[in-house]
């Protein structure tokens, strides 16, 4: 498992708290197909397993998503990273930070972990190579000691994967 | 100056946006004018600037205007061919226009803090409406709008209260009309022409209208099911906030702000929508409002940034 990036994070909010428990419970009934909620007692920090859909590159295969939420979550985007080993696509790292733009700039509260793992999985699922993004190792390089891939000022450029 | 009446409006705006027209040169507003325009609109707030049509896009500018409680108001101006000469021509949901006054030295901005002016005049008869509608059993209309001074109010027993109420003396006994078969009503009507006298500008709307009709008014039916059907805000998931005192007279209350894009209408408390137009660098603030997109839909809304 990689050293979980945990930015001095301070307990949830009130509004968060309880927005996280009704995503929860609304997730319990109707789950995004494809993906597993692992049981735990932190509601500020979500286990989910996701898996390639069929058809696709990533058929069949199992990996983990670990979503970590601001004391101001929704005013502020979850911090949502694959954990070891990271599925290789050209928009994952191979630390586990994901190119997304709805994680970082174009996140609004109007988005739910399920809608985001939606994202995530037919980004995966429209990947045309196994491959890493081509800076990757100068990245991975320059996020060492656990740095939040939310730290990262990041270029969306591009629209097809 | 007296305002000019809706119908010269429409066939200015017609005269803008009619194609033929457009290609003619008769119609064509000189180069000046447009940057008058442009420099006027700086002056009120791009940022206040809803949408602006025919033209090129500046005979007709619609503008967001928010008054002291918050009431989100869409003012539009349209500017006659004469423009400057003439003055603009009004168009907004008040009950009644303010009465524009216009020199040979005016700009869009005298319009709009005229405009503001008469805003604060009408608070007072916007505050004895929202009353109405939620201490007394209003039939209809169900979505009252700004401009809408009547009420249908419901008696029980199949009898109804028509009130109109005198938009530039709210606190004036209203012209009222009773509707209805049963027998209840000749008493009311009695009372009514007994007791009008006691009507009194310092008392609650609703408490007038018992007085002078000595009769108890149903309260709207059942709050209960009305807080049931509250719904939840788009942002926090919840009916109400929480109760906190770092939220002020917004403590535990419920959502007061809905998109105003009629496929949208995502309801939000204004707390949660302001804490989250200050989260994002792309919102404008101008004075104390700040102004941003609906996260559903992404049309332009806007919130006060002041009452806690």
């Amino acid at each position: 498992m990689t050293s979980s990036s945990s930015p001095s994070r301070k307990a949830l909010s009130k509004i968060a708290c309880n927005r996280l428990q009704k995503e929860l419970a609304e997730w319990q009934v109707s789950p995004p197909s494809g993906f597993k909620y692992r049981v735990s007692d932190n509601l500020q920090r979500w286990v989910i397993e996701v898996t390639g859909a069929a058809g696709t590159l990533y058929a069949g295969e199992t990996y983990q998503l670990q979503v970590d939420f601001p004391e101001h979550y929704p005013m502020e985007a979850p911090q949502v990273i694959f954990l070891n080993p990271a599925p290789m696509h050209p928009h994952i790292y191979s630390n586990g930070h994901i190119c997304l733009d709805i994680l970082y700039d174009s996140w609004s509260p109007a988005m739910t972990v399920s809608s985001v793992c939606i994202s995530i999985l037919s980004m995966l699922s429209s990947s045309p190579a196994k491959q890493r993004p081509q800076d990757n190792d100068r990245y991975v390089r320059n996020c060492r000691n656990g740095r939040s891939p939310k730290e990262t000022r990041w270029w969306f450029h591009d629209d097809k994967v | 100056m007296a305002l000019h009446a809706t119908s010269s409006r429409d066939s200015v705006r017609a005269a803008a946006e009619g194609e033929p027209e457009w290609a003619g040169d008769a119609s064509r507003r000189p180069a000046a004018f447009y940057s008058a325009v442009f420099a006027q609109i700086e002056e009120v707030g791009w940022e206040r600037l809803v949408s602006g049509k025919g033209d090129g896009g500046v005979s007709c500018l619609v503008f967001r205007i928010l008054d002291d409680q918050g009431r989100n108001h869409l003012l539009e101006i349209t500017l006659p061919m004469n423009y400057p000469s003439s003055p603009p021509c009004l168009v907004a949901d008040v009950p009644y226009l303010p009465e524009l006054q216009w020199s040979k030295g005016s700009r869009l901005k005298d319009v709009v803090c005229q405009f503001q002016e008469h805003l604060k005049i009408l608070q007072d008869y916007w505050s004895i409406m929202d009353d109405i509608d939620k201490v007394l059993w209003v039939v209809d209309p169900t979505k009252p709008t700004f401009a809408m001074s009547h009420r249908c109010i419901a008696l029980g027993d199949d009898c109804y209260l028509l009130l109109h109420v005198n938009a530039r003396k709210p606190r004036s006994l209203p012209e009222v009309r009773f509707l209805g078969t049963d027998g209840k009503l000749d008493r009311l009507i009695t009372n009514w022409r007994k007791y009008c006298k006691k009507w009194s500008a310092d008392k609650k709307f609703h408490e007038n209208l018992s007085t002078v009709l000595d009769f108890a008014l149903p309260p709207p039916p059942s709050v209960n099911i009305e807080d049931d059907e509250q719904v939840d805000c788009g942002i926090c998931y919840a009916k109400h906030l929480p109760i906190d005192d770092e939220l002020g007279t917004h403590s535990g209350g419920t959502t007061d702000y809905t998109c105003e894009n009629p496929s949208c209408s995502r309801a939000f408390h204004s707390v949660c929508l302001r804490d989250w137009l200050r989260a994002i660098t792309t919102t404008r603030q101008s004075f104390d409002v700040l102004f941003g997109n609906c996260p559903y839909c992404s049309d332009p809304v806007a919130v006060k940034i002041t009452d806690r």
